[in-house]
């Protein structure tokens, strides 16, 4: 790595960077859309009323749905990074190892049983990502997968694929058409109520609380786990904590937007790449990395098959898959 | 003997002198009624159908509507989208029928155990399957496009049933009463169904069944949906684009029966709410198995019934 003497500037620098994308993809999110509103009159519509059809669209659907992908953008960002460092694995990733597919799995039964109430979709994507997590820490522990990066991606794909597999089973024989069954499998910020952005902020606020005291115990962690005990560290119950925290952050937002997968893999990468590997400085600025991506991609959803629009998880499938490749491709492969 | 010919069965030619081979099986007494041979235009070439038969196995929604509509009751259908029985309109007319397969793959041996005379299958029916069933029985295969006018594969159906005299008679009756229903809208009122899910609709083209009756009673469709020619309906439509399906009339079709939640549902979205025929109170919700997935006169009356309860005055 540079020169720690570079290093605050490197730091200062890439916050400047990101907090300019943050502004440019909420921009890009509120004034570019499927409709026929152009970015003008968009733009217009953001400080006067007088043109209703553009006030309406801007401020009753882009908006919430920028405010969700913000948010969802958040939860999966920081969630990729404490499941990287939890687990010492630079592909590790909630949608990869079926954490979303546990979520989503939870929900799509909650439903098939006669739920119907969002907030109690909240609590069961919560349970079924815990218990996605815990099948990670449990893999982990097997003799030569916790070691080995790429198996444990391995078995988390075919963990989530037969969860996608059962809950596609189930949202078959329940008689409900392909478009709605989509949406639990693959995922989307078009469509959601207005109030989804608002009932899962608390979720997403206490996930980020959870993490706070996380964040050294992680950092210790990173140098091994002897040295992580011989510095007062618990890793066991280090991992535990941060893997409930990824619960429910990976929850809310699946509860919220449905699987969206590859984010918690694309913002950990980027954030290494501008800071380093430090988990001190990528946690933090995952939060803005995973807003941006989340809602540039929102953005290309929109454009790409105007006058409909793509889910959302297809495109960050588009930027992910290729990143997972170049991780597994590189020369080694960085220790976390 | 006959074995390389059954394991190649290449072209029509070859199907059909199989079924020859199994028509001369056939015991005598059957073989009387089978006099009149005549020869069906199919989308696999010409197919040669004898006497009117009776065991009669339909592999479409459309095939068994027109059977039903013309007094044969199949013994053996496929399954309606999203479901395991047939589409709830046609409940009441098939009595006992045996599933035999979905809309996508047909199961062949219970084809085979039902010993059909007669199978008619539907317009996109693969050829290594037309190969196969054509083995069993005659097997009719229109080749219509599903933006034809529908009466085009419905009158094909009956040809090949002997029961054109039938389903005449039933084309007369709809005919009547879509002028009479026509005289009873007021003309040029835009109508446009649409499926709806929680990220946006799905907005049905109007060249299908139930675009062509609701065009034939004088409604207009809304121009998204004129467009719509090669595909049967659109992708999910960004709701910002909600207004290209608004109209005057909104047909909500649900393929399950909790219409009413849909619809609720559906209010709960602004964009959805803000749709002309929406405000105006003008929406149905309609039984999707029959407005996206029926074809034939039975489903057409059905759809007239709807059209008239609320549209009609």
């Amino acid at each position: 790595m540079s020169s720690s003497a570079s290093r605050p500037q490197v730091v200062k620098r890439s916050w400047l960077i990101c907090l300019t994308l943050v502004v440019l993809s909420v921009l890009a999110s509120l004034l570019i859309g499927a409709g026929d509103v152009s970015p003008g009159r968009s733009a217009q519509a953001l400080w006067s009323g007088a043109d209703s059809e553009a006030r309406f669209i801007v401020m009753e659907l882009r908006w919430p749905r920028t405010l969700l992908g913000a948010m969802v953008g958040m939860a999966l960002g920081a969630a990729g990074v404490i499941l990287q460092s939890a687990t010492r694995n630079p592909l590790a990733e909630p949608g990869l190892l079926g954490v979303s597919a546990g979520a989503s799995f939870a929900v799509v039964l909650a439903i098939s049983l006669g739920s119907s109430a969002a907030t109690l979709n909240l609590g069961v994507a919560v349970a079924g990502a815990l218990a996605g997590c815990f099948l990670v820490l449990l893999v982990t522990q097997l003799r030569g997968i916790g070691s080995d990066p790429v198996r444990l991606i391995l078995v988390g794909a075919a963990f989530t694929s037969m969860l996608m597999a059962i809950s596609t089973l189930i949202l078959l024989s329940d008689q409900r058409s392909a478009d709605e069954m989509r949406f639990w499998v693959i995922g989307a910020l078009a469509g959601r109520p207005t109030e989804t952005a608002y009932s899962s902020a608390p979720g997403v606020l206490l996930g980020l609380l959870l993490m706070l005291p996380l964040i050294r115990p992680l950092a210790a962690l990173a140098l091994g786990e002897r040295v992580a005990t011989g510095l007062g560290h618990h890793p066991q119950l280090t991992r535990m904590s941060a893997l409930v925290c990824v619960a429910i952050l990976v929850g809310t937002a699946t509860a919220a937007a449905g699987p969206i997968a590859f984010v918690g893999l694309i913002v950990p990468f980027v954030a290494r790449r501008l800071v380093g590997p430090d988990i001190r400085r990528t946690l933090w600025l995952s939060l803005l990395i995973g807003p941006i991506i989340i809602l540039f991609a929102d953005t290309i959803s929109r454009l790409v098959v105007k006058p409909y629009e793509l889910p959302i998880g297809v495109v960050t499938a588009f930027i992910g898959a290729p990143i997972l490749i170049a991780v597994v491709r590189g020369h080694r492969l960085p220790t976390l | 003997m006959a074995l390389a010919t059954f394991n190649f069965p290449r072209t029509w030619l070859r199907a059909f002198m199989l079924f020859t081979s199994v028509v001369a099986s056939v015991p005598s007494a059957s073989w009387a009624q089978t006099a009149e041979a005549r020869a069906v235009e199919t989308a696999f070439g010409t197919v040669t159908v004898t006497g009117t038969p009776s065991r009669v196995v339909v592999l479409s929604e459309n095939a068994l509507d027109t059977a039903l509509s013309a007094g044969v009751k199949p013994l053996g259908t496929v399954s309606t989208r999203g479901s395991t029985g047939v589409s709830r309109y046609v409940q009441d007319k098939v009595g006992t029928i045996a599933i035999v397969g979905t809309a996508r793959e047909t199961n062949l041996e219970s084809v085979f155990k039902l010993q059909p005379d007669l199978i008619l299958a539907a317009p996109d029916l693969p050829k290594a399957q037309y190969e196969k069933l054509s083995l069993l029985a005659p097997t009719i295969v229109p080749s219509t496009a599903v933006t034809d006018d529908w009466r085009k594969s419905v009158s094909l159906y009956a040809e090949a049933l002997g029961r054109q005299e039938e389903i005449k008679a039933s084309y007369q009756q709809l005919d009547q009463r879509i002028a009479a229903l026509k005289a009873r809208i007021a003309p040029g009122q835009v109508a446009s169904v649409l499926r709806w899910n929680p990220q946006g609709p799905i907005l049905m083209s109007s060249h299908l069944f139930a675009g062509q009756l609701l065009q034939q009673l004088g409604f207009k469709s809304p121009a998204l949906a004129e467009s719509l020619t090669q595909r049967p309906h659109s992708d999910i439509l960004s709701l910002e684009n909600l207004h290209q399906a608004d109209g005057d009339w909104l047909f909500l079709a649900t393929l399950n029966p909790e219409g009413e939640q849909a619809l609720a549902q559906a209010r709960n979205q602004p964009a959805f709410a803000r749709l002309n025929a929406v405000k105006n109170n003008k929406v149905i919700t309609v039984d999707g198995q029959l407005w996206s997935s029926g074809a034939g006169p039975l489903a057409a009356q059905k759809i007239l019934d709807d059209v008239e309860k609320v549209v009609a005055h």
